[in-house]
């Protein structure tokens, strides 16, 4: 389109008659329809004006969130702009959610597991901090699950540490002290 | 509905396969959420105790593929609930209240009363009061079977698997110890001869 006249551009248009001179010196957003005694290229085209080429595609971008959606939200744009925005609300709260809730569920499974050896799960845990094991929950609990004599093995350990804890703590000083509870220094 | 926050049971991802690039394709057990039965014995028992062994069985908190969506909760028969025992003067003083939804129909009975009436009650009250308030209460409270006596059907003897040992170890009463027990005893004063034994 290279005749096409630019309202935008005052300075560098060929003004081809006077309904195109009119056209150029009218202020941005008045109507630009002319009188047809002024009119001098009447194509239809440039009177029908594309508010936005792209709404379909912007409707898409939020509709796509939303297509597991119950009811009309998953169809209908404006009520599934409100449940997408609720539900990207809640994906993100849910992000420091997970975190807690994955913790109390591996320390669930590893109270279970070491209370099948015969330990509680704060005894465990403290006694393999004790002995320097410094396996995270995370860990632990996909042992008491996959390997389970390891954490058998895990569980003899923090027991037998436990035992060492109390001997040194009520014996005062005849026996000697155990083997895990020596302190290791790493240098 | 929407995203969920969560995360799906890890109990699933079991069957499927290893969770963990690391662990080389796990050993699949397929028996792994078969449902257990087990047998507590409520003889002299406190029902407390008994009903939080229970609860801990129904729910599946006791295997470490628990998770609370993956329906990984056993059976429990409870036996001789007839016999349970209440420590210190809870018979008279324990109260269990209710509504019937009517005016004027508020009832409160003791626990020696309840039990009266309904030897299972007690236990069952416990139980269903120590388990998680949700939906799967009702499921949970399906599968534990209460007997007041030890006459337990014949479907339910041919599924159990495990006794659990009893929380409580019951003392013994004084007819129950032998004569040369009671004389081995050692004794801690010896009354002198115009002592007068009431």
């Amino acid at each position: 389109m290279s005749a096409g006249p630019a309202p935008s551009a005052p300075g560098g248009v060929r003004a081809r008659g006077r309904a195109e001179a009119g056209l150029l010196r009218r202020r941005w957003g008045e109507s630009t329809l002319l009188p047809r005694s002024l009119m001098v290229f009447l194509s239809l085209s440039r009177w029908i004006r594309s508010r936005g080429p792209d709404r379909y595609w912007r409707h898409q971008e939020v509709l796509q969130h939303a297509r597991h959606f119950r009811g009309r939200k998953n169809r209908c744009y404006s009520l599934a702009v409100r449940a997408v925005r609720r539900a990207f609300f809640y994906s993100t709260k849910a992000k420091k959610l997970k975190k807690r809730n994955m913790r109390m569920l591996w320390i669930s499974r590893i109270a279970a597991g070491s209370r099948e050896h015969g330990l509680k799960y704060p005894a465990l845990i403290s006694n393999l901090i004790k002995c320097q094991v410094e396996l995270n929950r995370k860990v632990l609990a996909d042992l008491a699950i996959y390997e389970p004599k390891t954490f058998k093995s895990l569980a003899a350990l923090a027991k037998r540490r436990r035992e060492e804890g109390f001997s040194n703590a009520l014996g005062d000083g005849s026996e000697p002290t155990g083997i895990f509870s020596r302190i290791v220094h790493s240098d | 509905m929407g995203v969920r926050g969560g995360f799906p049971p890890d109990g699933f991802r079991c069957r499927t396969g290893s969770k963990m690039s690391s662990f080389t394709k796990a050993a699949q057990q397929w028996a792994s959420f078969s449902r257990m039965w087990y047998l507590i014995d409520a003889k002299m028992q406190p029902p407390g105790k008994i009903a939080a062994m229970c609860s801990v069985r129904l729910q599946g908190k006791h295997k470490p593929i628990y998770h609370a969506l993956s329906d990984c909760g056993d059976h429990v028969v409870v036996v001789n609930t007839r016999h349970i025992a209440f420590s210190g003067n809870k018979w008279e003083q324990k109260v269990y209240s209710s509504h019937s939804g009517y005016p004027g129909g508020f009832k409160q009975v003791t626990a020696a009363q309840l039990h009266q009436k309904d030897p299972i009650a007690i236990v069952k009250l416990a139980i269903y009061g120590m388990l998680p308030r949700n939906l799967s209460r009702r499921t949970m409270m399906q599968r534990l079977h209460l007997f007041p006596d030890e006459i337990i059907p014949d479907e339910i003897l041919k599924n159990l698997v495990e006794e659990l040992p009893q929380p409580r170890q019951v003392p013994r009463r004084l007819n129950e110890y032998t004569r040369e027990e009671i004389n081995a005893f050692p004794r801690l004063w010896t009354p002198p001869d115009d002592y007068r034994m009431k």
